[in-house]
């Protein structure tokens, strides 16, 4: 019975017009955006590499180990086509240095040819589908019930011997292999331009990380074919049932996101959890200060300047002689020491005081990556406290609209997410370690070769490449996992209340 | 045709969709006003605090060649009393033009300031989700257009199926009086939360003291009204066009609904992306590049003939020479740098002109003073302001008959004291008038959408079989 059901359903559903007007536009909207977003990864891909040599470029121009710094880029994530989240917005170039452990916060932005264009907001393919999608949904699901009662069917179906949880169940299982079909076709399309791309290369992860995606997709568009039937089986009538289900749809889909986070917005950063957290790490270099001053006064050679007289051959040569400076940026906490010298060759005078030198930063060295650290552990918390707990809140109160659960579990599978670009910055500050390892490995802190070039520049080829892996598909299904949960158990809970609901209601 | 317009408004008026939309609107509205009520007093504190620190820095400088080498320092945009309008994008315009200088100093001679356009300082640190302001321009290039269609869809395709437009047309009514009847029924219900939402918007915000809304702005809201009324007409002509077209009413409302996610939602987005690929403009590492190369090449030109020279007053002359040709290139290359970019904008902002959204977005950033043509007007007022300054210190040496006459050294120029007041100071100004010639295009395709559906409606509804 409930095949005879499912064959009546599933042909009233496809052979209507709604059902070509949503393929047709689903494919229109879903092939031109692919193309102009695997356009637009191309070009970020190109930024990266050129990104890549120059970085290796500069690091190979550093003669001393003091100026040893190195920028790092993040890689544009290939599967961002689909939910591009965070991955265009937060920088994506760091600085490494052993004088300072790097965070978002201090990431610059590279390769962006025009910074006006993000006046035009960007779409990707979960986007389109959490627009048209839940649309399509909506138009098939309002009038799966109210219409039927409405034309007298439901009676005449009634009439046989039906189970009505049957009746429910072959509405849902039609319905829904109808929907199917644009958002897999479409999917199929945009994975077959993605494959034609010679700047994308997907590996099996990839394609699993895509499965995870259409999963995702599948319940979503359940939720809303759901919210579509519940209106459908309160409602006398089609008009109503259709006029609720716009509102419905425009109040989750266009209104509640934007609105939401304007409307019980989280406090913005706390000024004054800010100033304390910055006088804490300003405390921490301060006493790293008196410290060196003192390490100075003691020092065999007098007066304060750490450059100890060393000059450089050539006048000319601007950065030649060392410098030393406090960056400080109260607004990101941002305090940390460097003492760059760069001497080529060192005159003749300037000799006798290399030992002094030496001693110098030999002590310096370890006490700035000490002082570093104590500060990032204060640093940390404030950031995580004052930043990151205000953007959880947001998606928390973002979840209020199944727009927001979908939205969250794409982007965890694709690893746009939050959590996703935190850990390209984590493997930035596990290289900074190596930096640091190789450092000490390399006796560089008390080496000539820290402040001066004179005996020959510092070979960096021996320090590894920094290279980052995005996580593998386990952990970034793990990251899915709760907002597809939510979403399945929204699916249950809606249907035990449709079915209730129509159990008890007279045709 | 007024029994027409009454039923249909009696009709609308007791519906679910106005008692919704009424709903909708005043709640959206009100987010709107305390928003703004909320963050414009500091974005305004923020700006004066700027503008003053920037402005008590210049009035400080007494020497000529201080005024004529450090330059205006930072020059700021005015924030708009209207932003809660349109908020235009603000987030990605820079605030401000940096007229200073930081280019290179020997121990004679010192580059002199430039305009410096720095590209917004994008908020990095900000790893909230973006959303869509909640502004005029959302309420009504996207609530409101659905609206217009929620209302229209079933106007006559619905009565068609009920049968009851047989049972008009059967009275000896004109078929465009039933349309315009209908038409001006719709309006007049969506119209009426429409306004009232507006006015208690305005009502929550001009009630604080801290915003006031000057006599302009509020000639400036009129305008937007009528244009926000317009936009109305055009969704509505829309809606009546398809629905005498079609047969079924749910028929017409999928066309409608598919047809506005495609326009408003989609339309911008994707035409602007598409286009701005055709005028890539300079990337960041090429202009880098030039202005190294730029700046290394007048250097060693100068480096290698200053040997030659022994008089002290022509190599004064010289390195004047150099100071100014240095900084001339270097600005040149800068605003070259600076056109492309805005150019490729343009032109993307252009081609999405084929969405009524679009339009009616650029409407309402003119008059409210917000967004990329604003962006514009300020750079365009930066640039005349320097101008001015540099003409100032120009005349000022002129004026001192002991000056050499050389700009760009210490020695060679004017050192007679410069009062504070007569430096020209910056103050970023809106225009009326230039907003509506901007504005101009734009509401005139926004009026042709609207002819061009409204004929369409009505010849569809001419033409059709009750």
């Amino acid at each position: 019975m409930i095949t005879t059901l499912i064959r009546r359903e599933l042909l009233d559903n496809l052979m209507t017009f709604r059902f070509a007007v949503a393929v047709f536009i689903m494919l229109l909207l879903v092939v031109a955006n692919t193309a102009v977003l695997i356009k637009d990864y191309e070009r970020r891909l190109a930024a990266y590499n050129t990104a890549l040599k120059t970085e290796r470029q500069q690091l190979q121009e550093r003669k001393t180990y003091s100026s040893g710094s190195l920028d790092v880029a993040r890689p544009p994530n290939p599967l961002s086509i689909f939910n591009v989240g965070l991955d265009k917005r937060l920088g994506n170039e760091i600085w490494i240095s052993y004088a300072f452990v790097p965070t978002l916060w201090d990431a610059r932005m590279r390769g962006t040819t025009n910074p006006l264009l993000n006046l035009f907001s960007s779409i990707d393919i979960v986007f389109i589908f959490e627009v048209v999608l839940s649309l399509i949904a909506l138009i098939f699901a309002y009038d799966a019930i109210a219409g039927e009662r409405e034309r007298g069917t439901l009676r005449l179906v009634l009439t046989h011997p039906v189970r009505r949880g049957h009746i429910l169940l072959a509405k849902y299982i039609s319905a829904m292999s109808c929907l199917l079909v644009p958002l897999l076709i479409s999917l199929l399309l945009a994975v077959i331009l993605l494959t034609t791309s010679t700047a994308i290369s997907l590996s099996t992860g990839d394609f699993l990380r895509i499965g995870g995606i259409i999963l995702s997709s599948i319940v979503y568009l359940s939720v809303f074919y759901f919210i579509g039937m519940l209106i459908s089986a309160v409602t006398r009538r089609t008009g109503t049932a259709l006029m609720l289900a716009m509102f419905v749809w425009g109040f989750w889909v266009l209104v509640y996101p934007n609105a939401v986070l304007a409307a019980i917005a989280p406090p913005e950063a706390s000024q004054p959890r800010m100033v304390s957290a910055y006088e804490e790490i300003k405390q921490i270099w301060e006493a790293f200060d008196r410290e060196r001053k003192q390490f100075l006064a003691n020092d065999a050679f007098p007066g304060e300047d750490p450059d100890f007289g060393m000059v450089d051959v050539d006048p000319n040569w601007i950065w030649g002689s060392g410098h030393e400076y406090f960056h400080k940026d109260s607004s990101t906490l941002r305090y940390d020491y460097h003492a760059v010298s760069n001497i080529d060759k060192l005159s003749e005078a300037s000799k006798p005081q290399v030992p002094h030198a030496q001693d110098y930063y030999r002590f310096l060295g370890p006490q700035i990556v000490n002082a570093a650290e104590r500060a990032w552990l204060v640093r940390k918390q404030a950031l995580e406290a004052i930043f990151v707990q205000p953007a959880i809140v947001d998606r928390i109160l973002l979840r209020g609209s199944p727009v927001g659960m979908y939205d969250a579990a794409t982007q965890a599978w694709v690893g746009t997410d939050l959590r996703g670009l935190r850990d390209f910055f984590e493997a930035a500050r596990r290289y900074r370690r190596t930096l640091i390892d190789y450092y000490y490995d390399k006796n560089a802190f008390g080496a000539e070769q820290w402040f001066s070039a004179d005996k020959g520049a510092v070979d960096w080829d021996s320090l590894p490449q920094f290279s980052f892996q995005r996580v593998d598909v386990a952990t970034n299904a793990k990251r899915a996992l709760p907002d597809v949960c939510i979403l399945v158990m929204l699916n249950i809970i809606l249907f035990v209340i449709i079915f209730l609901i129509f159990i008890k209601s007279e045709v | 045709m007024w029994h027409i317009a009454k039923r249909e408004i009696y009709d609308n008026l007791n519906s679910l969709r106005f008692a919704l939309t009424t709903v909708l609107l005043l709640g959206l509205m009100l987010i709107n006003a305390i928003v703004h009520l909320q963050e414009h007093p500091g974005r305004m504190q923020k700006y004066h605090d700027a503008a003053t620190k920037s402005l008590n820095r210049l009035k400080s400088r007494t020497n000529l060649y201080q005024i004529a080498q450090e330059g205006p320092g930072y020059l700021y945009k005015k924030p708009s009393s209207l932003h809660f309008c349109a908020d235009g994008g603000e987030d990605f315009l820079a605030d401000n033009v940096h007229g200073g200088f930081y280019a290179w100093a020997t121990d004679d001679l010192a580059g002199f300031w430039q305009l410096d356009y720095m590209p917004a300082t994008l908020n990095r640190q900000n790893i909230r989700p973006d959303t869509i302001k909640i502004d005029w321009t959302f309420v009504i290039g996207y609530v409101l257009s659905l609206i217009a269609i929620l209302f229209t869809f079933d106007s006559i395709s619905g009565e068609r199926e009920h049968g009851t437009l047989r049972l008009t047309l059967a009275n000896s009514v004109p078929r465009h009086t039933v349309l315009i009847g209908k038409f001006l029924g719709a309006l007049v219900s969506i119209s009426v939360p429409f306004v009232l939402s507006i006015l208690m918007n305005l009502l929550v915000i001009s009630t604080a003291s801290e915003v006031r809304l000057g006599p302009d702005a509020w000639s400036r809201l009129g305008i937007i009204l009528f244009i926000a009324l317009l936009y109305l007409c055009l969704f509505l002509a829309l809606g009546l066009l398809v629905s005498s077209r079609v047969r079924q009413s749910a028929a017409s409302l999928v066309i409608l609904l598919l047809m506005w996610v495609t326009f408003v939602v989609f339309m911008p987005s994707t035409l602007a992306s598409i286009a701005s690929g055709f005028s890539p403009s300079m990337t960041y590492d090429k202009f880098n590049e030039r202005a190294i190369q730029l700046v290394n090449e007048l250097r060693g030109e100068y480096e290698a003939r200053l040997q030659d020279m022994k008089d002290p007053v022509q190599k004064m002359e010289f390195a004047g020479e150099y100071v100014i040709k240095d900084v001339t290139g270097r600005e040149r290359l800068i605003h070259e740098y600076l056109t492309q970019q805005h150019a490729q904008i343009q032109l993307a902002r252009s081609v999405t002109r084929v969405s009524p959204v679009v339009l009616v977005q650029h409407l309402l950033e003119v008059f409210a003073g917000t967004g990329f043509e604003r962006h514009q007007q300020f750079v365009e007022n930066v640039q005349r302001y320097a101008r001015e300054y540099r003409e100032f210190v120009t005349d000022m040496d002129r004026a001192d008959p002991e000056s050499l006459h050389i700009i760009g050294t210490y020695e060679g120029m004017s050192k007679k004291p410069i009062s504070p007041e007569s430096i020209p100071m910056f103050e970023d100004r809106l225009s009326l008038g230039r907003d509506f010639n901007a504005a101009a295009v734009d509401l005139l395709l926004l009026m042709l959408f609207f002819a061009v559906f409204l004929s369409g409606a009505f010849l569809a509804f001419v033409r059709v079989e009750v």
